[in-house]
């Protein structure tokens, strides 16, 4: 089974996405924040992150740069989601190493397509 | 609310207003899609429908949201902000009417975790027209001097920022914009304040106006680059001028960048983060800095003997190479911290031993018959040395105890026999090289050479006096000795040795006669470099005369075969097994006898001999004595790692 670690701060938005994920057969963990984020994903479990970017304690373009700068992540698919939106907000996320980008509210089909597409290239 | 309608909202206004509203979007979409899904089968289509309408509304709501304020777009007015209100509380209304009616039929209460989330769509849907203006954003009234704190700040601010500008509305544009992008703003009136604030705080980032009253900005920043506790917090200038001189001024004087006035918000987010990052990698550096030091404090402590287990804990933390370096080195530190703590214990052990031994002998030391040529006591030797008493005899000649006239110090004095000791000069040139290597070893457990000299013909040798015991004599006085002063003893012979052999310097003739231990249990090993002469004088030929005793003597030496470190080992093996039996391991009722036993027998192991032996100790000191040696341990360093192990 797949392991995705779902970065996202906000309750409402960790549990529709788990839950969702859940669903079509991932084994899903939560982090709160940038810094946990970071944390759970260095021990190496996971297949796919998925990263909210505005993110308490470190946000979500630092939490990446961080895992792509350690050897254990460095090959980690991660997936930015942001609830923003702004012209600029999809080159900074690849910018700062993530892998794809995909906004808020969550097309649950197409992240599962961005998903698969990643863990298959892996 | 602002009255001026027609004010045209900034792209970062425009973007946290859009992420505001898109969040409640957000869950709305989810949760209705989530609880789609489980509405399968025959019983649920009002379900179903009810929630098809809720996504057909909370879509049309997003693409409201998304053209009035799209990314890049047109300007934003207020005016349009609360058309988009407005509007948006027609899609509200059909969601909560579709949502209220979800609950209707009963059996809908049974399923909780389905009520819940109706729950949390409901709340989604009262946030998307609660959501802030903002225009409604509440802004905190600054002091026309002196510091006012933001109240709104951003419990996980991205930096701490501080403004200082006489202005009133430039602080307050500024803070509204830095605090919007994240960060805690405090704002000064002027260059005083300014000062008094950063001292002792933790500032990220100054902005400082260059033209204030009374100090200016030019001279708030030379006072805080002349202070160690603000020096090193960025200070970004702001001017209003285009006077590049200033800002060259400034510049010079340790400012880190300068932002032009007016300002443009993309340029001052750009400087602002390059200068927080550029303060960030600084603190970092400063930090690795600080705790590379801390590990070479360490290393000084281990050196000094007190570190502390543990003291590297806070660096051991660290993921990177430092990190590692600091595990390591603790887990070290903790070896050999027990290692000398058991060798301190095995020392304690063998003073104990030698208390006792004291204890039960008569006071027989002070046995001074005269020996045919012996110099006499209160009689000066060689000008310089006024003998106190004899304090040994031994194949080679005389040790005596003596007064250093012209360094007042008490020495030992050795006098190696005169008659005809030797006429070859090459045979005294190679011992004269050895006695100046021998003077080189300073160690604890080495008995120091201090020269080589020459009185009436006859060679003597002056050392360091030692006041205390030999081994020969504690292995006479207790019949032999226990494991932990055997490995007391042992521990520090292979130190002594290991450092000799490091000089080039072997021994030739370890034996329990040249091992002194002084009254704290500390052992000094005697005559180093002296024994080479023994092999050559003339004296080894004199009829029933043997210089040492081949008892102590490794098989190659005994043959006049290459000697090297590993006979001294050899050496070493006896003298173990000698205090850990009593007995030596090969005895003959002749020299020649006792020779043939040294190079074909095998003797019994210390632990057959006795019991109280661990079979570790035994098997070394058996290998110690292994006729070959390429058997026996390669070094006195390796020895004493393996005496660490078994002790």
């Amino acid at each position: 089974m797949q392991r995705v670690l779902l970065v996202e701060d906000n309750e409402m938005n960790r549990d529709m996405l788990s839950r969702r994920l859940r669903k079509k057969g991932f084994e899903v963990d939560m982090a709160l924040d940038g810094a946990q984020g970071v944390k759970m994903a260095l021990s190496g479990a996971y297949d796919i992150v998925l990263m909210d970017m505005s993110l308490p304690v470190i946000d979500g373009w630092e939490a990446t740069r961080q895992l792509r700068a350690a050897p254990e992540t460095r090959n980690v698919p991660i997936i930015a989601l942001t609830a923003h939106a702004m012209a600029g907000d999809r080159d900074k996320a690849m910018d700062a190493g993530c892998s794809d980008y995909d906004t808020k509210p969550v097309e649950i089909d197409r992240l599962l397509l961005k998903m698969n597409t990643l863990l298959a290239s892996r | 609310m602002s009255g001026d309608v027609a004010r045209t909202l900034s792209q970062d206004d425009v973007a946290t207003l859009r992420h505001d509203l898109r969040t409640p979007v957000n869950h709305i979409v989810g949760y209705c899609e989530l609880l789609l899904e489980d509405a399968d089968g025959d019983g649920y289509a009002d379900r179903r429908a009810r929630l098809q309408g809720s996504l057909r509304a909370v879509r049309e709501a997003l693409d409201m949201i998304n053209s009035s304020l799209a990314p890049g777009g047109r300007d934003v007015t207020q005016n349009d902000i609360d058309a988009l209100y407005e509007r948006l509380r027609e899609p509200q209304a059909r969601i909560t009417e579709l949502m209220s009616g979800i609950l209707e039929p009963r059996e809908a209460h049974d399923d909780a975790g389905f009520v819940e989330d109706v729950g949390r769509i409901r709340h989604a849907t009262e946030q998307l027209v609660a959501v802030q203006r903002p225009a409604a954003v509440v802004h905190t009234e600054i002091a026309s001097s002196g510091v006012n704190r933001n109240a709104d700040a951003i419990p996980a601010a991205r930096g701490t920022i501080l403004i200082v500008d006489d202005e009133i509305n430039n602080r307050s544009v500024l803070e509204r914009h830095l605090n919007r992008q994240g960060y805690d703003v405090t704002c000064a009136g002027d260059g005083e304040s300014a000062l008094a604030e950063v001292r002792g705080s933790s500032y990220d980032v100054v902005l400082l106006d260059v033209q204030m009253p009374g100090m200016d900005g030019h001279e708030v920043l030379q006072r805080m680059k002349h202070d160690v506790t603000s020096r090193d917090i960025p200070v970004v200038m702001i001017s209003a001028t285009d006077d590049l001189s200033t800002i060259a001024a400034c510049i010079e004087a340790g400012a880190d960048d300068f932002l032009p006035k007016p300002f443009d918000p993309v340029i001052l987010r750009a400087r602002v983060s390059a200068c927080i990052e550029k303060k960030r990698l600084r603190d970092l550096e400063v930090d690795y800095l600080r705790q590379v030091e801390l590990v070479a404090e360490a290393a000084t402590a281990v050196e000094g003997g007190t570190y502390e287990a543990g003291s590297l804990a806070r660096v051991a933390e660290r993921g990177d190479a430092l990190g590692r370096l600091a595990r390591v080195f603790d887990s070290m530190a903790a070896g050999v911290k027990a290692r000398e703590q058991r060798l301190q214990d095995h020392v304690a052990d063998l003073r104990r031993e030698m208390d006792e031994a004291r204890r039960h002998v008569t006071e027989s030391s002070e046995d001074q018959h005269a020996d045919e040529g012996a110099l006499i006591p209160g009689e000066m030797f060689a000008n310089r040395y006024q003998i106190v008493r004899v304090v040994g005899r031994g194949g080679m000649g005389m040790v005596y105890k003596a007064r250093d006239r012209e360094l007042a110090e008490d020495v030992a004095i050795k006098t190696l026999r005169g008659n005809g000791m030797t006429d070859d000069p090459t045979v005294l040139e190679r011992f004269k090289t050895e006695i100046r290597l021998a003077r080189r070893i300073s160690h604890r457990n080495v008995v120091r050479t201090h020269d080589l000299g020459e009185h009436d013909g006859a060679y003597y040798v002056t050392m360091e006096y030692v006041e205390g015991i030999t081994v020969r004599d504690l292995i006479d006085m207790r019949g032999h000795l226990s494991v932990p002063s055997t490995l007391g003893i042992a521990q520090q012979l292979a130190a002594s040795l290991e450092v000799a052999h490091e000089q080039g310097v072997i021994h030739r003739d370890i034996k329990p006669q040249n091992m002194l231990l002084d009254p704290d249990g500390v052992l000094k090993v005697m005559d180093f470099g002296i024994a080479r002469l023994a092999q050559h004088t003339s004296t080894l030929t004199q009829a029933g005369m043997v210089i040492g005793t081949p008892a102590y003597m490794a098989p190659e030496q005994l043959l006049a075969e290459e000697v090297d470190a590993r006979s001294d080992l050899y050496a070493a093996g006896v003298v173990l097994y000698e205090c850990l039996t009593g007995a030596l391991p090969f005895e003959g009722t002749s020299p020649i006898a006792l020779i043939a036993k040294v190079l074909h027998t095998v003797p019994s192991s210390p632990s057959t001999r006795n019991a109280e032996v661990p079979l570790p100790l035994s098997g070394l000191v058996m290998r110690l004595l292994d006729k070959e040696p390429a058997a026996r341990p390669g070094s006195a360093r390796e020895l004493r790692e393996l005496l660490a192990e078994v002790g």
